[in-house]
């Protein structure tokens, strides 16, 4: 075990060398806080991806008509129900709404007096006396569409203009907290009704029809008998969503790369900054410390405790900043190189991620490469004799 | 104290044994001092460092209170050199940026010694040294002769029986070179084992009990 002697002899080397050390520490804090910053971003988007993508059903039937997604008919849902092995089958209205070229907002219609689509909502209809809510034209509207809604019309209602050019006054019953992870912002809840109303939908017609399948295998047996319903039925699964999610990212790849480059670019520079060092100016001090009587193990041990000082005072003033960088002022710049110009409203914040295994995964790879680049030489110079020294 | 048997020390060039210490033999008694003489070249470094477990013979035997010092493992040899060995170097060799007092703990630091008793010692090598005004000054702040008396003091700090000095004098001025003669003399009557290598002729002319060995080409000759 060290002694108070010790750790007095090294922290006084850290404070004589600060100037030295200066450079090194700064750019190690770039580097680590670069790579912390992708770490965060990317396992930030995986999280949110992966939970909107369970919070999806498992397929979605839609109708083409003329190369495009039309509505679909109604009746489809009584035929997609006797299917053999196929649960939760809602009906889905919904489409974005733009109130003007800047806001738009997502109306979901929801048949309140289905069982399947209500019990999504339990938590929200907790709060709201479905009564009187079904009563009249209301909704039930996101924090972001509340306070568009306040400042550029009324805090009570908002008159729809619907694609057929007729008004649909509809009344703010309630704004909701965007903390369910099923509500968003600039989400606008209304009865399926009145949503097929304000989007423009006849009373037969349907967004799109979504139903789970519980048992894996039975997937493409029924995608092909969900095919067959009707010529023109379109059929996406959630295993073609989360391709679609995926594309999304590797057609950056290039991007990836270069920012990859760079930082394995800097870290070279900066283990050959941090190898020359060690290797001329460390070595006349290392041969004094051999002729005053430390021994190799004294000398690699003294190195080895200021080098991974440094490192994690590099990690961790990096990494901190990076997390600041990213969850609290979220990611100017390194933002547009991911997401570019994906418009992906789940994105205007980053929820804060910490993917703790690849954290420490690059702490360990920058500690071993970055001592490495110190003990290698310090043990090459503190094994000859130190005869220099005289 | 320190003997010497067959020492040889050469070096390989272009598969040339080049002879740097030739059968060296030497007997140092406790307590004694040796002046080590010899034009430059003649292999008075390599010899101190040979002594000092600092650099390996080619052949021969060293014994060191009565330690096989070129034969000893690494931790032994440097515990060996922290507490037994004072080394006052040609240029010094104090560490940048380091004070004084700092510097002379550095060989405790190895010895582990606790801070506090590192700091007393110290402060008293300094003391003798006759530094201790100039304990928080670094090496850059220092003259020459100052620089020497604090590398002194960090020789001294273990209490060492063996001081070992090459060419202490050689970045020195006259007075301060007294000065040095002034202080070797008071190690001398402290009963400190002590060897200078030099070749200053200022140490020709000791008033303290010495003995003079005269080095030549990598030979000890009888003066
Ligand atoms: N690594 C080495 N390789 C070859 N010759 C060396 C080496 N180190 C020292 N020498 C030679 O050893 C001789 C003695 O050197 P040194 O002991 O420093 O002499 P002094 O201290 O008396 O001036 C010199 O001729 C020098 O060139
Ligand atoms: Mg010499």
């Amino acid at each position: 075990m060290r002694n108070n002697s010790f750790f007095y002899f090294l922290t006084l080397n850290l404070l004589k060398e600060k100037r030295r050390f200066v450079g090194i520490v700064l750019i190690s804090t770039l580097l680590i806080f670069l790579l912390s910053s992708v770490l965060f971003i990317s396992s930030s988007i995986k999280t949110t991806l992966n939970s909107s993508l369970k919070a999806q059903p498992d397929f979605i039937v839609q109708n083409i008509k003329a190369g495009k997604v039309a509505p679909i008919k109604a009746e489809q849902v009584d035929k997609i129900v006797n299917i053999y092995g196929v649960n939760k089958v809602t009906k889905r209205v919904y489409g974005r709404y733009f109130f003007d070229d800047k806001y738009s907002a997502l109306i979901v219609g929801v048949d309140f007096l289905d069982e399947q689509s209500s019990k999504k909502l339990v938590k929200i209809m907790n709060s709201v006396d479905l009564k009187s809510f079904l009563s009249k034209d209301n909704m039930l509207v996101g924090q972001g569409v509340l306070s568009y809604l306040k400042s550029h019309y009324y805090a009570t209602n908002y008159n729809f203009l619907t694609p057929s050019g007729q008004m649909q006054k509809v009344n703010i019953f309630k704004a909701l907290n965007a903390k369910s992870s099923l509500i968003s912002n600039d989400m606008i809840i209304m009865p399926l009704e009145l949503a097929q109303k304000v989007l423009g939908l006849k009373e037969s017609e349907l967004t799109d029809i979504a139903l789970n399948v519980p048992n894996d295998s039975e997937w493409s047996n029924i995608k092909a008998k969900l095919e067959s319903l009707n010529f023109s039925t379109r059929v996406v699964s959630k295993k073609d969503m989360k391709k679609a999610y995926e594309n999304l990212f590797n057609y950056k790849g290039g991007l990836f790369l270069v920012l990859y480059l760079i930082v394995i670019a800097t870290f070279s520079l900066l283990l050959y900054l941090r190898y020359s060092l060690a290797s001329s100016l460390e070595r006349k001090e290392i041969a004094i410390l051999r002729a005053v009587g430390w021994s190799i193990k004294d000398v690699l041990e003294l190195k080895f405790l200021e080098n991974i000082f440094l490192v994690i005072f590099a990690f961790v003033l990096g990494s901190s900043l990076a997390y600041i960088y990213v969850f609290i002022l979220g990611a100017p710049i390194l933002k547009d190189i991911f997401l570019g110009g994906a418009n992906l409203k789940q994105f205007a914040t980053f929820t804060p991620v910490v993917d703790y295994s690849v954290l420490s995964t690059i702490f360990i790879v920058f500690a071993v490469a970055f001592l490495g680049s110190v003990l290698i030489p310090v043990w090459k110079i503190a094994v000859t004799e130190p005869k220099e020294a005289l | 104290m320190v003997t010497i048997e067959n020492l040889n020390k050469f070096y390989e060039i272009d598969g040339q044994k080049q002879y740097v210490l030739n059968d060296i033999k030497l007997n140092i008694q406790k307590g004694e001092c040796v002046i080590l003489k010899g034009v430059s070249g003649s292999g008075k470094t390599t010899l101190l460092s040979i002594i000092a477990g600092l650099d390996k013979p080619s052949s021969g035997k060293v014994l060191v209170n009565g330690e096989p010092i070129s034969k000893l493992p690494d931790m032994h040899l440097s515990a060996f050199r922290a507490e037994k060995i004072g080394i006052v170097f040609q240029n010094f060799n104090l560490l940048d940026g380091v004070s004084l007092l700092d510097n002379a703990i550095v060989p405790l630091v190895a010895a582990k010694v606790g801070l506090k008793e590192a700091k007393q010692k110290a402060l008293n090598a300094l003391k003798v040294a006759n530094i201790e005004h100039k304990a928080n000054k670094t090496p850059s702040e220092l003259s020459g002769g100052e620089k020497q008396r604090g590398a002194i003091a960090r020789a001294l700090v273990a209490n060492p029986n063996l001081i070992l000095c090459d060419e202490p004098t050689a970045n020195l001025d006259i007075a301060n070179s007294l000065s040095f003669i002034q202080t070797l003399k008071e190690l001398h009557h402290m009963g400190k084992t002590i060897i200078v290598a030099t070749h200053d002729s200022l140490f020709e002319e000791l008033d303290f009990k010495h003995r003079v060995v005269e080095i030549s080409q990598g030979l000890l000759v009888d003066s």
